[in-house]
């Protein structure tokens, strides 16, 4: 039954709704029950991977354990410069802190807090904290305990230190990651020469990505060229060769590599043999850079050919012929017609082979020796060796950050649905 | 036809691609300057590879292909001067309107200028001067026909060779486009060598067709001829709608023979290519040169056969009748009230000359 | 284009045996590697490389002592089973979910379709020790941290995206009109998803799984941050050798693994012919 409207263009049933807005509520049902079957991996995936990593991420900023552990220490260096040194009173107020922490455990938190932006203060703070269980003794100051335990609580360097850790969140972190720090004023300022390391990483991990990128267009292209304009049967067969290291296990090309290139391993006997080095010329190939770069170049080279070969497989001989037809030379046609319609399965492989490149971890951990490691590597040092791990949540972040944007432009260039895998 | 100049010309040429199966089988063929060939059959019937063996893309196994004089076998393409329409155009998506009708002129090096003036020459022809800086992705599929027809003579060649080139169209926009085409090579007097598998576009246009079977030129002949009179049972059955009756020879005279139907029936035939008595035969006649009720010997060949189906198509109708043993027997009369008061299951007499009864071979 | 046209100049013909050559090497670089390790796993000395007597193939010098090793090794023998166990749960679940979504995300109504699909993918982007690192962190707070749930969690998700990415390019050629069909025909919606759909993205589904298990198989670091010691892989057993290198174990592993991935490889291709045919039929 319609009822009557006042614009008779609107039909409208018993309920007052009109047809439109049934449909729309329709179509609003049907959405949500498509988005409910994405909804348990959607989920999965922001517990168990999204959020932990926005943990981690927090933890490059986290710095909770001074203000908790000495906050009145801190109150009162508010107003402190780094032209002298602290009031007795300071001294004191400090020591008793301590000495509490040192009771409710969060002293070596404390401590290896302080140590990460002042090396060497841990022993100064623990040295007190025990000190301070029996107290100065008759007519010694706080300030003479203080001194007598550690030279360091004399110099301004270790309060501008503790001062520094007076807000939970820091970016400390962040500044070590840069090769930077903050002087005595609080400036930023860049760290002496001999301890700027993680700068110059990660342009290597750029410029080792960036090689690898290079070599890995350079040996795809003519494979995936051939492939493309072979027959479909010889092209699968060939093709073959690219896949099964695709889906050979990582580890065992790595250690391919190992015997292939290792002083005394295959390659190198194999020169040796045909007297091309003596045996005491042995090349190291392998536990340094060129290692690194060389099995990285096999790993990632059939991401760049699958791409690229998609890419071919799609463009018709007719346009080489048109241009031939045309009066170009065939060089010249595939100049002018060929290649510049592969540039976007170029680009494709080149941000996907960059993007797996710069946070690589194994390989470069197994073969690139001293020489050959990258900004992964640092992450791994610091989660698992020096324990820090606040400066190795803040280079994981820097890490993540590249890749997201390179991720970001990898999806405007290909579009995220055209990944595919083999 | 005796070709005042000959522009291509193909002698015993033969191809084949896996060294056991000959798609083209020795071929001869001559093409005169000016002409408009269509090379017209069923797919894989070898006239693409034909083609393709003129333009350089594909090399003959066994013989010659002469443009004017000159032997082109070991010429590569991009020197002979030919210009082509592809399948799918072929325009380059990377490249607009202009780019790509310049293209040709930009890889023979011709200044700026002259390029520019061709390159507006061959948009006027066809009409597409303000879609110049588009890109061939934003046009529809006749504009992209256009480009592609404007690029293959904008260079002019001497040649133009076209594969398929309308088959991506619908119907109405293939049948402008027939005649667009048709018009370019009335002004412009090139060579044009079309392929086709459509009948119909190939009797549109050309002076000629060489109607190909299994790499081989079944017939060779103006449009008229073909559907008139056709030389064999292959090229009946493929040009237009078509009656095949089978049967054995059983007289032959000078330009007609009888021939004893499977059922029975003796039919009068014009004698093409039957040579004795004997001898298998397909007869081919026409649908519409059947006429219905006839006079009493109006023609030599009249049957009685009842009709199964009636088909209204407005200006004509057609009917398919049981006759002489055959059920799919067609006939097609015009709309006219002589004939309206046909019903289907009536029984009629249909007769027909000996001259529009072909014999072919079996 | 086996063949050079008559027409070829002779620069034609050294530029056409050029490139194959450079071809041929880029094809020996991707496989040499595989093929070297093989014979060397068969060494009877504990040298990574060739001895001369391999090299004359004198029989003595070949042997299965490495083979023997591994199966008599019980920490071998114990990484293997803790592979296959994460593996195959990881696999599960990643499927089902992967599968789940998937169906959802071919559908034209998904609402935030690309939103959706750059998380989803995700796992597959971010660097694995960024991942790594994070779920320790995590994982650890909430008592996942060395156990076998928090390893198979882990590998589920980075197997999930595989399994987005086949089952979604299988859907994508997958013809709408045949559900409407079935459900025209009188089937229930149930019904034309068992006996329609499924058995039309089976083959996505299948090798969705496979990389999901082979990712799961192949992946060590986040099994170097997560798992204890009962928890060791295969891959993690394989670190540990490639880096004391005393024992060319590790070859003879490294030469089953790729047994396996051929293996692998070959029921790829056989799902990839099955599908095809099956297209072929539809078209």
């Amino acid at each position: 039954m319609v009822a009557p409207s006042d614009n008779p263009a609107i039909v409208v049933d018993e309920d007052g709704m009109s047809l439109k807005e049934r449909l729309r509520n329709a179509e609003r049902t049907d959405r949500i029950k498509t988005f409910g079957l994405v909804i348990p991996l959607l989920a999965f995936i922001l517990v168990t991977f999204v959020f932990p990593i926005l943990l981690m991420t927090y933890r490059s900023i986290d710095n909770p354990i001074a203000v908790r552990a000495i906050p009145k220490t801190l109150q009162t260096l508010e107003d402190w410069t780094s032209a002298s040194l602290p009031g007795e009173e300071t001294y004191r107020i400090l020591g008793e802190e301590l000495l509490a922490s040192r009771e409710s455990g969060d002293l070596g938190k404390l401590a290896t807090r302080l140590n990460y932006d002042v090396p060497g203060s841990r022993s100064a703070i623990t040295r007190v904290a025990r000190a301070m269980r029996s107290g100065p003794s008759e007519g010694e100051s706080y300030s003479d305990l203080f001194l007598e335990v550690d030279k360091r609580w004399g110099k301004p360097e270790i309060w501008a230190g503790l001062k520094s850790l007076d807000s939970p969140l820091t970016k400390s972190y962040y500044l070590a990651s840069l090769d930077l720090t903050t002087d005595l004023d609080g400036d930023i300022v860049f760290k002496p020469d001999e301890e700027r390391i993680y700068v110059a990483l990660l342009y290597k991990t750029l410029w080792v990505s960036l090689l690898v990128t290079v070599f890995c267009i350079l040996l795809a292209y003519p494979i995936a060229y051939q492939m493309a304009t072979l027959p479909s049967g010889k092209a699968n067969l060939l093709l073959i060769l690219v896949l099964l290291p695709f889906w050979t296990s990582l580890l065992v090309r790595t250690t391919s590599w190992i015997v292939l290139l290792q002083s005394n391993g295959v390659l190198n006997d194999i020169l040796v043999a045909f007297g091309i080095f003596d045996d005491d010329g042995r090349v190291q190939m392998i536990y340094n850079m060129t290692g690194t770069i060389v099995a990285m170049t096999h790993i990632l080279l059939p991401f760049m050919v699958l791409p690229l070969y998609s890419v071919m497989k799609t463009i018709p001989g007719n346009y080489l012929r048109a241009a031939i037809s045309m009066g170009a030379a065939p060089s010249r046609a595939w100049i002018d017609v060929y290649f510049p319609l592969t540039v976007p399965g170029v680009g494709a492989g080149s941000v996907l082979v960059f993007i797996l490149c710069i946070g690589y971890y194994i390989t470069p951990a197994l073969v690139g020796g001293r020489s050959g490691q990258l900004i992964s590597s640092s992450i791994a040092y610091h989660m698992q060796t020096s324990l820090n791990w606040g400066l190795a949540a803040a280079l994981g972040t820097i890490l993540l950050v590249c890749v997201l944007a390179l991720y970001w432009i990898y999806n405007r260039f290909a579009g995220i649905d055209n990944l595919k895998m083999g | 036809m005796t070709p005042l100049e000959v522009s291509v010309r193909f002698e015993h040429v033969q191809k084949s691609y896996d060294g056991e199966v000959l798609v083209v089988k020795d071929l001869n063929l001559q093409i005169a300057k000016g002409e408009f060939l269509t090379m017209l059959g069923p797919s894989g019937s070898g006239k693409t590879t034909c083609l393709m063996m003129l333009a350089g893309f594909e090399t003959a196994t066994h013989g010659e292909i002469y443009i004017g004089d000159r032997s082109i076998n070991r010429v590569p393409p991009h020197r002979r001067n030919i210009g082509m329409v592809f399948q799918n155009y072929a325009l380059f998506p990377h490249m607009t309107v202009a780019e790509n009708l310049a293209y040709p002129l930009k890889v023979k090096k011709m200044n700026k200028s002259d390029i520019e003036t061709k390159v507006n020459q061959a948009l006027d022809m066809v009409q597409l001067q303000p879609f110049k800086s588009r890109r061939p992705g934003m046009l529809s599929g006749g504009q992209q026909q256009r480009v592609a027809v404007a690029r293959a003579l904008v260079f002019d060649p001497d040649i133009v060779l076209m594969d398929e080139p309308l088959g991506a169209l619908d119907k109405q926009l293939r049948e402008q486009m027939q005649f667009e085409i048709k018009h370019i090579h009335e002004n412009l007097g090139v060579t044009v060598i079309y392929v086709t598998h459509d009948q119909s576009e190939a009797l549109t246009m050309s002076n000629r067709i060489a109607v190909f079977n299994e790499g081989v030129i079944q017939q060779l002949s103006p449009p008229a001829d073909l559907y008139e009179k056709p030389d064999n049972a292959f090229v009946a059955q493929f040009i237009g709608e078509n009656n095949k009756l089978h049967g054995l020879v059983q007289s032959v005279s000078n330009d007609t023979c009888q021939v004893r139907l499977d059922d029975g029936s003796v039919v009068n035939a014009a004698r093409i290519n039957v040579t004795q008595t004997g001898e298998k035969s397909t007869l081919s006649l026409r649908p519409e040169r059947v006429e219905v009720n006839p006079t009493d010997n109006q023609y030599p060949n009249i049957f009685e056969g009842r009709v199964q189906e009636l088909i209204y198509l407005g200006d004509h109708i057609r009917t398919r009748v049981s006759l002489c043993g055959h059920d799919d027997f067609v006939v097609k009369f015009p709309n006219s009230a002589r004939h309206a008061s046909l019903q289907t299951g009536d029984k009629a007499r249909f007769g027909w000359s000996a001259e529009d009864c072909r014999a072919l071979d079996g | 284009m086996f063949k050079l046209p008559p027409y070829a100049t002779p620069g034609d013909r050294i530029w056409d045996i050029v490139y194959k050559l450079i071809c041929a090497s880029v094809y020996l670089f991707l496989i040499a590697p595989i093929l070297v390790i093989i014979p060397l796993s068969f060494n009877s000395q504990p040298y990574f490389t060739f001895t001369p007597e391999m090299l004359m193939l004198n029989p003595e010098a070949f042997s299965f002592r490495w083979y023997i090793d591994l199966f008599e090794n019980e920490q071998w023998a114990r990484a293997i089973r803790n592979s296959f166990v994460i593996g195959i749960f990881s696999t599960l679940l990643a499927t089902t979910l992967g599968t789940i979504a998937a169906l959802g995300l071919s559908k034209s109504n998904m609402p935030g379709r690309t939103a959706v699909m750059l998380v989803l993918l995700s796992p597959m982007i971010v660097p694995v020790i960024i991942t790594a690192a994070g779920m320790y962190f995590f994982f650890t707070s909430i008592g996942l941290g060395q156990t076998f749930l928090g390893l198979i969690l882990a590998h589920t998700v980075l197997g999930t995206p595989f399994v987005v990415i086949t089952v979604t390019a299988t859907l994508s050629g997958f013809d709408r009109s045949l559900m409407r069909a079935s459900a025209n025909m009188g089937a229930s919606p149930t019904g034309t998803f068992f006996n329609v759909v499924v058995p039309l993205i089976a083959p996505g589904v299948i090798s969705g799984a496979l990389f999901a298990f082979i990712t799961s198989f192949d992946e060590v670091v986040v099994v170097l941050f997560l798992s204890g010691a009962s928890q060791r892989t295969v891959p993690r057993q394989m670190w540990a050798g490639i880096r004391e290198q005393i024992s060319p174990t590790i070859l003879a592993v490294a030469t089953l693994l790729i047994l396996v991935s051929v293996l692998l490889l070959i029921v790829l291709e056989l799902i990839r012919r099955r599908n095809e045919r099956m297209r072929g039929i539809r078209s």
